[in-house]
Formats: C-alpha cells, structure tokens, sequence
C-alpha cells in the first residue's frame, strides 16, 4: 500500500476559500483522520482526493501514483484513481442486490465470473454479510447498508480507503460497535485509510493521526493523545473535547515552564510551544477539565497550582460530578469521581496538564 | 470479528480508460438541444426585420415591418382584449385552483384523493376537442343554452365575449394553478398550521393567515405562467371570439398569415416577435419569483403529517362545488362531443336519438379524416420516443455531469414552455426555409410538424424526469466513479434504471400533448400532412362538426387510455412534477 501525499490543496467556492493550503502524509497501512466541525473543508479534501472537486492548486499522490498536479496539469479522472470510497448516505444502489453492488465494480475491471464470485463471497465474509448477498438493499438495516457499502469498496482491492462520516446515520450504540469493528478492519488489511469525521470521540478513538482543520485550514496534526493533551491552539483544544481556558500574562520563564499570572495567584505551565514566549506578554493556558482535581477545603494538596475555589454548581453525570468552580474572577470546570462536601474546595492544576495555546 | 487472512489483496487490473470521452458527447446533446429550442427563433427574428419574406430573392435590412404592426389599430385592439382576456383568465384560475388546491391537501374533504387526481383532467385532455365539446353544449348556439333558453327562460352565460372565453380558459388552466399550489402544500410543514390551531384560531382563519401567505409564491409564480399561456392561447379565440369578431393576438396573426388578402409574412413575423418578448417577459419574471420561493420552503417538512383542517358543515357542499368543476371542465364537454358525433346535428329543436347516425365516425375511415388519424399516431409515437431519448439525456448532462454549460440546459428546456405555440410554429417555418434540402424535406412532410409538437411539448418531459432525477442522491453516482466505472457506465447502469418510471411517464405525456397539440402546426400544414388537431380546426370552421367531434373523441379515448395505464403502473401522483412548471 502506498503512502497518501497531499501538499498545498487550495480550493475557493465562489468567494470563499474552501481549503488554504491544506498539507498532510499518510503513512503506508495507517488511519488518517480529517476532524472539524461542518464546513471546515475536511470534506473538500476527501472529495478532492477521490477527484469529485478539483482544487485550483496542490497536488495530491499515492505513491508514485500522481492524481492531482496543478504544477504539471495532472488530475486523473475519479474512476481512474483506484481507491474505495464509502460515503454517509453509504450509497448502495437501491436497484441492485447486495451481490450485484459488489459484481459491478468487478465487472467494470473485466474479471472472470468466477473470480466474481470468490472475491465477493470472501468480501461480504470479512464483513460478516455472508448470508445477505441476494437481498436488496431495501431489506437491510442501516447497519447492514453499512457493511456492504464498505464491502463494495473493499472488494477490489483499492490502493486506499476514504471514509467520509460513516458512522453519522446509525445510532449511538450501533456506532460504537461499527467503529471498533471498522478500527479492526482496517487494521488486519493494513489499508491506507483516510477517514472524515465531526465527532472527536471517533476521531480519538479510531485514528492512528488526526489533522483538525478549520475554515479550510489544518490547525494540528498528531497521533490522538498529543491533539487532546497538547492542543495547538484555541480552536484545537475547544473543538477536542472539554477545556478550561484561562487567560494571563506571563510573569517569569524557567527553562521548559512559564509561571503565568492569573489575577493575583501564579500558575505554572509545564507545556511551552517552542517559541517561549516573553515576559509580560499576555497568554492563554488550556487545562482540561478531568486533569484539575478537587478536595477539600483544608486537605492541603501538594505541590504548585494549589488554590482555594468557590463552588457554583454541581452535577451529576453517572460516572463522576461536574464542579463549576469560581477561582477569584476565573470560571474553572472540574470533574471529581466522588463529591466533594463544602462551599469552597481545594483545586490543583498540574502544571504537566496545562499547556499554552495561541 | 474473525481475524481472516487479510483479504481481499491481490492487485488487480485498473478500470480501462473509455475509448469516448463524455465531454464530446455533452457537447453534443448540449447543441441539440440548444438548436433545437432556440435555432427557430434566428430566422424568425431575422425575418421580421426584412422588407420582403426570405423565400424571395433580395431584400434590405428594415423596420418597416414593425411600423406596420405597431400602427395598426387592429393590433392595439387586439392586444387590449388579449390583457383583458388573459387578466380574467388568471385570475380565476388562480383563485379557484388555490382553493382546491388547499381543500385537497389540507382539509377533510370527502373523496379529496379521488378529486386530486381528477382536477387534473381539464388540463390533460385534448384543448381542441373539450373547447368544441363546451361550444356544442355552452356556446351561443349550444345544445344547453337552447334548450334552457326554449323551456326555463333562462340565459346563460354568453361564452363568445371576452369573460365568457376566458371562464373557459380559466377551467383548462386551473389545474396549472392547483398543481403549483399543491407542490407548495406538500413542502411546507402542515406543524406550521398545527401551531396556529394550537395557539387558538379556528379553521378558516387559519387557511388565512397562515395558509395562504405561505402559498403566495406559489401564487405568483402560477399567475405569471397562467397569464403567458392565455396570452397566446389560440384554440377558444379563435373557434368563439372570431365569429363574434372579437380578435386576440394570436388571432389576429393567424387572420393575418392564412386569410390576408395580400400575405404580409415580415409584418407577422414582427408581431411574433413582440408577443415573444411579451412571453420571455415574463418567464424572466418567474424565475425571479421562483428563486424567492426559496425563503418560503420551510425546513423539515418533508413528510411530515398532514393533519386536517376539519370543514364541519360545509364538507359536502364543498365537494359538490369541486365536482361541479369536474362536470363543467370534463363531464360537459366530453359528453357533448360524444353526443355530437353520434347525431347528424345537435340541436334543441329535436330530441337527439330522432338523429342518430353512424357517418361522423364511419367518415374517419377515409380521405382526409384518415390520413390525419395516421399522421397523429406516427408523428405521436415517433416523437414522443424521440423527445424522451433527448431529454433523458438533456437531464443527464444538466444534473449529472460536470460539463460546463450544464447550468444553462433547465432553462433552454423549460423556454418553450412559456413560448406561445404560434410562434414557435412561425419560426420552424422560416427555419425550414432556409435550411436548404434538409429543412425543404422536413416542410413538406409530417416531420417538420413532429419536430415543432417535440420542441413545443418537451418542457413537459423535463418536467417530469427533474424531481425524479433530483431524488436519487449524487453518492448514488459518486460510489459509482469511485468504483472505476465511466460516466456514460455510471448513467446506464446507476442512473437510468432509477430514473426508469420517470421516463415512461415522461414518455406517456409526451404521447399524449403531441397527439394532442395543434396550434404549432397551422403554419406548417400542406395538404397531405394534416394532423387530428389543423383537421379539426379546419373542418370546425367549414362546419363539419359532427366529424369534428368524433376526431376529437379518438383523442379523448386515447389520452384516457393511456393516462389510466400509466397511472396504474406509476403512481399519478409523479405528474403532478408538472407543478414547477
């Protein structure tokens, strides 16, 4: 399986720009992840991958396997590209059964009737559709669409697979099992996958890397615990999951941490991007809200990053309780597995949990 | 999962390359299209700015013509009473079309499915035929009118004055308005009327302040298509307004082009070519309303509910009011062409069954009657192929495809649709004129005819293949590219067997309107190339009646049979695409 190159895509739609600059490498056998909200371009991207939009600029292989070149006047048709594509609405022809959506991409390449139909028995087998291979796809279930729709994209051996939200049509519970069992998948093929998503759950969950974009712009790209630990910026860390954001001025820099003043009290930050920044210059720190822990008041924890809140509200989520916190004039989301008694509260913030976004 | 060898690998042979390539083929149904529609409009332009007509040699640029027509009085009056004519017209069509329209769709209507399928028929059945059905049983020397006349002392309504055609106008073109009112009902969210009720107005004042202002696009948006129709109506004008020498425009062209006594083509010509403006007007005018219909499309609606407004007490007198529409626009008419062909003359004087004679059908067995029988079904069948081929293609290209003039192919299509049948007549004239052999050819045959019914109906077709074809999801096609498979592979094998009731619907309307369509024809006609429509206009008028009413019977028979076969085998229903007309 080749490795998926994409360099400098750029894309307007009428007056606005859809991709700006738009880069990133997919490793041979990995699950690549686009991840952003609606209209963040990451849909553009997959789209122009499979060649359904061009782009006015960029270029995009896999390989040596050129299908876009801007540079060179290269864009080969999307029939031509080879690569399996499964869509949200999955896209099986209504008119067709099961075994005929599969025959047609087979028949298109001229195999042999038998082949035809080794190729699709042990397909539908990998994806468990065994028995349903003369059903239409009326008689399926979302689920089951899912299945043949990645079944038909699967069964001529694609040089990659692109995913463009898959999971969004089948309920909570169902979704949960279609992504380990996609994750699975895609694993013991060691297919080149691009996957499109909104949900960071899925996107964490499933990806070897993830590139969060927005407004046509990837913001980040990392494997999934360094975008959720370490989020590049303001827009990385509220998109992916929870956080607390908390704004400051830089008062002192030692070696790899900044003490940052927040109002009064003095928070150590033990992630620094690579420019440090200076002294006195206003910043913002991400902390998620699990990584803050609560005790209480008078515990004494610790180590820095200790202070004295206020509790505004507390709820309970099953698993563990929400604390809106007051810290001075500072909000603080926190998250504590078990309740903690008493109007005020012991915080610590781990300098190793907080990071500092642009 | 079982962890199964990692299957299916193996490379295999890339799709080949297609020999063709779709964009030459775009290209191609592009231009044909395109010729098609708007080719018979050059010669017809052009010639309305020459001192003399093309068929003579010579010739200077002039604007004589337009002088002419423009300086007569004759004109003016006949545009006044073609405004007047087609203002009443649309505005009854309008208000009673909506009214059905919202009886239909949103109230406990007795026998509301059966009505909304039958409302249609006014429109669908043969034009000619149903106006010589309401003159034998309406007009001033009808068979009702007398005999009310003889024995109630009661007068009716005069049909040969200008409110009196346009009540007729307005019963055909009803429907035009209930279908766009329909569409509009079946998007918007009947919730939206529930909140109403829920917040306290009672029935009827729902319909008003929340019904109706939602239909108001709906309501323009026919109006002004209405209004073009009528604008160029020539079937009621000229059968009840020329003998009370009232003219239109459209008759007073016709007048001018077959019974002057010195023929003056460029002069015609140029009061075409100021109708044709007139009409493209007010397509251009559609379209904007068309595009602000947009704001009014409430969002999630689809499918949902329709709950009733209850209509309490006046359930049946509302019903028998709609039928009474049936019987005034179908019932009447239909009958009294079956009554006219079988008698040697219908007339209040004597009691019909004293005259009852097979010769008005024994005479379409032979001469004229015949050949116009058999050129009809010829050039119905043929053309109704044909303009299915072309315009499942034409659809294909403009919403399947990337080629770059897509966007131009809905609107080329939907043009005739707001261009008047007489126009489009005059301007194949002058195209087959100066198409050298080829067009000589199609003059002389019944082809020409064909090919002016093709272009003339064939808005009809596209109107019913679009909401088909706008249904069937793009990732239906875009799974099919990813797989390897070619555009013209994805369209054969993907797109057309989806779209295959759509095209066999579109194929029986095509049938029917071609068989059914005249108005274009009566600048085309040469002897031995008569249609049913040019034959029953010109035996009505020499007084063959009888005759005329049996042709016009066959087509009645024919339209019902084949709108009963295909609303058996598809849902009716997906004629009321016609709406966006």
């Amino acid at each position: 399986m080749p490795e998926i190159h994409v360099e400098g895509l750029v894309k307007q739609f009428d007056e606005n720009t859809a991709l700006d600059d738009v880069s990133f490498k997919v490793p041979d056998g990995k699950l690549f992840t686009l991840l952003g909200p609606s209209g963040c371009g990451k849909s553009t991207t997959l789209l122009s991958i499979a060649g359904f939009h061009t782009p006015e600029r960029g270029r995009i292989a896999a390989g040596d396997d050129v299908f876009y070149d801007s540079a060179r006047g290269i864009n080969v048709a999307a029939e031509q590209r080879n690569l399996g594509i499964v869509f949200q609405s999955y896209a099986v022809w209504p008119h067709m059964t099961v075994y005929e959506n599969l025959a047609f991409p087979l028949k298109i390449r001229r195999l042999k009737r038998k082949e035809i139909r080794e190729r699709i028995t042990r397909t539908l087998e990998l994806v468990e559709m065994g028995d349903y291979a003369r059903r239409y796809p009326h008689q399926l279930s979302g689920g089951q669409q899912q299945r043949v729709a990645l079944a038909r994209a699967l069964v001529y051996s694609p040089s990659m697979l692109l995913l463009d939200e898959p999971f969004s049509n089948l309920d909570a519970k169902l979704r949960e099992r279609a992504r380990s069992w996609v994750k699975e998948l895609q694993h013991t093929l060691g297919l080149t996958t691009i996957f499109v998503t909104h949900d960071q759950d899925e996107a964490l969950s499933m990806s070897d890397s993830i590139a969060v974009m927005d407004r046509g712009v990837v913001q980040q790209i990392g494997v999934p615990e360094e975008i959720y630990r370490h989020p590049a910026n303001r827009f990385v860390a509220e998109f992916v999951g929870r956080v607390n954001l908390i704004e400051g001025i830089v008062s002192s820099v030692d070696g790899t941490s900044v003490l940052v003043d927040i109002g009064g009290a003095g928070l150590k930050v033990d992630t620094v991007p690579s420019t440090t920044p200076t002294t006195s210059t206003p910043v913002t720190v991400a902390v998620r809200p699990e990584a803050v822990t609560v005790a209480p008041n008078g515990a004494r924890p610790n180590g820095p990053n200790a202070f004295e809140a206020r509790v505004h509200a507390v709820s309970f989520l099953g698993d563990h309780y929400e604390y809106e916190l007051e810290l001075g004039r500072l909000t603080l989301a926190a998250q504590s597995r078990a309740r903690v008694p008493g109007a005020t509260v012991e915080v610590r913030i781990p300098p190793e949990a907080c990071s500092l976004v642009s | 999962m079982t962890t199964v060898a990692p299957e299916p690998a193996g490379a295999i042979r890339r799709p080949r390359r297609p020999i063709v390539r779709a964009g030459g083929f775009h290209w191609a149904v592009w231009a044909f299209v395109v010729v098609s529609v708007l080719g018979p409009f050059v010669p017809l332009i052009y010639s309305s700015f020459r001192d003399r007509p093309l068929y003579e040699a010579g010739g200077a640029f002039t604007l004589e013509p337009y002088r002419h027509v423009l300086g007569d009085s004759a004109f003016w009056h006949a545009a006044l009473n073609t405004l007047q004519y087609a203002a009443f017209t649309t505005v009854l069509a309008v208000v009673f079309g909506a009214i059905v329209a919202i009886l239909v769709m949103r109230t406990d209507l007795p026998g509301r499915r059966a009505f909304g399928a039958l409302v249609l028929l006014p429109l669908l059945l043969p034009a000619l035929g149903i106006i010589v059905g309401w003159i034998e049983i309406w007009g001033p020397g009808g068979y009702l009118t007398g005999w009310l006349r003889e024995h109630l002392h009661v007068k009716t309504l005069p049909l040969d004055t200008i409110f009196g055609m346009s009540v007729v106008e307005a019963v055909r073109l009803l429907p035009v308005a209930y279908l766009t009112c329909r569409a509009a009902l079946a998007r918007a969210d009947s919730s939206l009327e529930d909140a109403a009720r829920s917040a306290g107005a009672g029935p009827l004042r729902v319909v008003r302040s929340i019904t109706v202002p939602m239909l108001r696009p709906a309501l323009l948006n026919s109006a002004t298509l209405i209004f073009t129709l009528a604008l160029a109506s020539l079937g009621i004008p000229l059968l009840l307004g020329t003998p009370n020498n009232i003219q239109m425009i459209s008759t007073y062209l016709y007048n001018n082009w077959t019974n002057a006594s010195s023929p003056d083509p460029p002069f015609v010509s140029a009061g075409a070519v100021l109708l044709l403006l007139v009409a493209t007007a007010m397509l251009v005018l559609r379209n904007r309303l068309l595009g602000a219909e947009e704001r009014f499309v409430s969002v999630g609606g689809r499918g949902a509910r329709q709950a009733l407004l209850p209509l309490g007490l006046w359930r049946w007198p509302l019903a028998i009011a709609v039928s009474l529409y049936l019987i005034f626009g179908v019932v009447i008419p239909v009958l009294g062409l079956a009554l006219t062909s079988i008698v040697s003359v219908l007339t209040p004087l004597l009691p019909p069954w004293e005259l009852l004679t097979w010769s008005n059908w024994t005479a379409l067995k032979e001469g004229e009657f015949r050949t116009a029988i058999e050129n009809s079904a010829i050039i119905s069948l043929v053309g109704a192929v044909l303009t299915t081929i072309v315009v499942t293609l034409a659809t294909l290209v403009a919403h399947r495809s990337r080629f770059r003039l897509r966007r131009t192919l809905p609107f080329v299509m939907l043009y005739p649709r707001a261009t008047p049948g007489i126009i489009i007549g005059i301007g194949f004239f002058w195209a087959y004129l100066v198409t050298g052999a080829a067009g000589d050819w199609l003059r002389g045959s019944i082809w020409g005819i064909m090919v002016a019914f093709c272009v003339r109906n064939l808005p009809f077709a596209y109107i019913v293949m679009y909401p088909t074809m706008a249904r069937i999801g793009e990732e239906l096609d875009r799974a099919a590219r990813s797989v390897g498979a070619s555009w013209w592979r994805t369209s054969r094998s993907i797109v057309l067997p989806l779209l295959r009731p759509a095209i066999f619907i579109s194929f029986s309307i095509m049938f029917i309107e071609i068989l059914n369509d005249y108005d274009p024809a009566v600048f085309l006609v040469k002897p031995g190339t008569d249609v049913m429509g040019t034959t029953m206009l010109s035996q009505f008028q020499q007084g063959f009646v009888g005759q005329v009413a049996a042709l016009a019977m066959v087509q009645v028979a024919v339209t019902a049979v084949v709108l009963a076969v295909s609303s058996r085998l598809f849902k009716i229903g997906a004629l009321g695409g016609r709406s966006d007309a």
